[in-house]
């Protein structure tokens, strides 16, 4: 799916934040290699239905979920559209990551820059990270009620520790040169802060960015499963009940290709934001 | 000499085949029971189930609600399950390979509707706008749209919700919800908090809608250990006959098995219907192999049902419901 490598992958050295590096545009045979890989699986699913390899109830045939895909996005399920389930999810992720990003950003560089806060912070966040979403969303539903609040802190707690750990890193891997030499030419903490702290360590921050994006969207089907009766998530769990594996399958691929096409806007708002990244 | 050793081998032979066909058991049989009030819990309490199947691993695995039973199923998680009418005649239409042996539960009372007493809800129609739970797809989801239905009230006109029924016991408890259709022991929970009971499952009976849980046995378990499914039935019938013959110890086990006070688990014995295993073969119930009982007929109406909710594709020929329900072990086991 990921053409380039992600930047976390390559820890970026402050020495090359920088040199204008251009990115090469994806090269055509990866491109078709990558086809290659989803014509496979599609051909595989043909073959095993056709030929009756598989059950229907737990593999039913591509047609079944095409029209599935067709009947949700035209006459709906259970009351809503594809595209107001699909909106619905949206609204929670998106308004989650949002609420994510404006926390975990500014605690990130709180903690980065300054050792005791980290000091403070850091028990908390390492206590609930490893937590799995489902333990902690009990909890959420008896605080917070079925309504959407606890299933937006569910996503937001999801989303939370990726982008304060990368944060944190990207603020303490940021050259101390830098700082100096900014220092040294009178700047003062705010100038720190914004030309040299931040441009710095954005590259990284946005990779932790787009990592929790990702921690958000799997927890989705979690969130939505108590008392929703919209949104991707819950049309998969509902469609399961009723042992509609067509629906339940249409709906993961949806899932699956929003997902993609999430982590290419969260791309293209890096390249914009950081061309030097 | 050289005979008679031939003569010992063969039967050695033979003695170790013929015991090698009698040790053809299952090592490991696994019931899923449902959270409900029903006489499995006396079979599991006094080990029936393994009285009749010495040797075998029982595994009792607790099963919240139809849904999730039919998820077991489907991923072969269990050997024996129980399941109430809409998710029968979901698994039933979505040819899971399952049949239906014993009738173990009828639902009266202890699956009602309970409503918030400060909320003036009276009847049906003073749900409108309100907020009403139940489990999709269990037998309380069907109750409650079908009363809606006859009543004239368009479900789009109040908010329902999917709530497993721990869940709903939790939201009443907050107050997030005005209504909801479920069963004990969650029920009396809401009970007790501020709510009465408006419409019972027994009502629904009354009006020609009657639910019941049913016993299943998978397919692929029928046919390789047959004479198990009979252990079964025996064990679960003797657990009813129990119920039957004793309801104050019966009481005492219900109340065990599921921590409620002794009050509680009387008055949900008195809420459910169990029937003997002689009975079940009546027209009421499963019917005998000639001829199948009312319990098609309920299926056939709940996927009808299920069909216009747009939660099943298509509304399955008669045939398939009646090969659904198989009474022939129930048969055998009370000898006829």
């Amino acid at each position: 799916m990921s053409v380039e490598a992600s930047p976390m992958a390559v820890p970026i050295s402050p020495g090359r934040v920088n040199n204008v590096r251009l990115r090469l545009p994806a090269i055509p045979r990866s491109f078709l290699l990558s086809s290659l890989t989803v014509a496979m699986l599609l051909a595989a699913w043909i073959v095993v239905t056709q030929m009756g390899w598989a059950n229907e109830l737990f593999l039913p045939k591509p047609q079944a979920v095409w029209a599935a895909f067709v009947k949700t996005m035209t006459k709906g399920y259970q009351g809503a559209t594809l595209l107001q389930h699909l909106g619905a999810s949206l609204y929670r992720i998106l308004v989650a990551f949002a609420l994510a990003c404006l926390i975990g950003i500014p605690l990130g560089v709180l903690m980065g820059v300054s050792r005791s806060s980290r000091a403070l912070l850091n028990p908390l966040i390492e206590f609930y990270r490893p937590l799995p979403p489902l333990g902690l969303y009990t909890l959420l539903v008896m605080w917070l009620g079925i309504g959407e609040s606890s299933k937006l802190s569910l996503l937001f707690l999801a989303g939370l520790p990726g982008i304060v750990i990368s944060t944190i890193q990207a603020v303490t891997s940021v050259d101390p040169v830098y700082v100096r030499a900014a220092q040294s030419l009178g700047a003062g903490r705010r100038e720190l802060l914004f030309h040299v702290y931040l441009p710095a360590a954005g590259p990284l921050i946005l990779a932790g960015m787009r990592i929790s994006l990702g921690f958000t969207y799997t927890v989705l089907v979690a969130a939505e499963i108590v008392a929703a009766s919209a949104g991707i998530g819950w049309m998969i769990w509902d469609a399961a009940k009723f042992l509609l594996s067509d629906v339940v399958i249409m709906g993961l691929i949806v899932l699956g290709l929003t997902g993609v096409v999430l982590d290419l806007i969260m791309r293209g708002i890096a390249k914009a934001l950081m061309p030097w990244a | 000499m050289m005979k008679r050793l031939l003569v010992t081998l063969t039967i050695a032979t033979l003695a170790m085949t013929l015991t090698a066909r009698a040790e053809d058991k299952p090592a490991k049989v696994t019931v899923g029971y449902l959270n409900l009030v029903n006489a499995q819990l006396v079979t599991k309490h006094l080990g029936l189930l393994a009285k009749e199947m010495p040797g075998v691993e029982i595994k009792y695995v607790k099963v919240g609600g139809g849904g999730d039973m039919l998820r077991a199923i489907a991923g072969n998680d269990v050997d024996f399950g129980g399941l109430g009418n809409p998710p029968t005649a979901i698994g039933a239409t979505r040819a899971l390979p399952i049949k239906g042996i014993l009738v173990i539960n009828l639902l009266d009372y202890v699956e009602s509707m309970v409503v918030r007493t400060d909320k003036n809800i009276t009847s049906l129609k003073d749900l409108k706008g309100k907020t009403v739970a139940a489990p999709f797809g269990s037998t309380t989801h069907y109750l409650l749209l079908q009363a809606l239905k006859d009543e004239g009230v368009e479900p789009s006109s109040m908010k329902i919700l999917d709530l497993a029924p721990s869940d709903i016991a939790a939201a009443w408890l907050r107050g997030d919800i005005d209504a909801a259709w479920f069963w004990e022991p969650n029920l009396d929970k809401a009970v007790k908090n501020g709510g009465r009971i408006l419409i019972t499952s027994g009502d629904m009976t009354k009006r020609g809608y009657p639910t019941w849980d049913i016993g299943v046995v998978m397919n692929a378990f029928a046919e390789k250990y047959p004479s198990y499914v009979e252990k079964f039935i025996k064990a679960e019938c003797e657990g009813i006959d129990f119920w039957l013959k004793n309801p104050d110890k019966t009481a005492e086990i219900i109340a065990e098995e599921l921590s409620l006070p002794l009050a509680d688990a009387t008055r949900m014995m008195k809420g459910t219907g169990m029937v003997p295993c002689n009975k079940q073969l009546t027209d009421e119930y499963l019917g005998t192999s000639a001829k199948k009982g009312k319990f098609v007929d309920t299926l056939v109406s709940t996927a009808d049902f299920l069909v216009k909710q747009e939660r099943l594709p298509k509304l399955l020929p008669r045939s398939d419901f009646e090969a659904f329900i198989q009474p022939a072990y129930i048969e055998k086991v009370i000898g006829r």
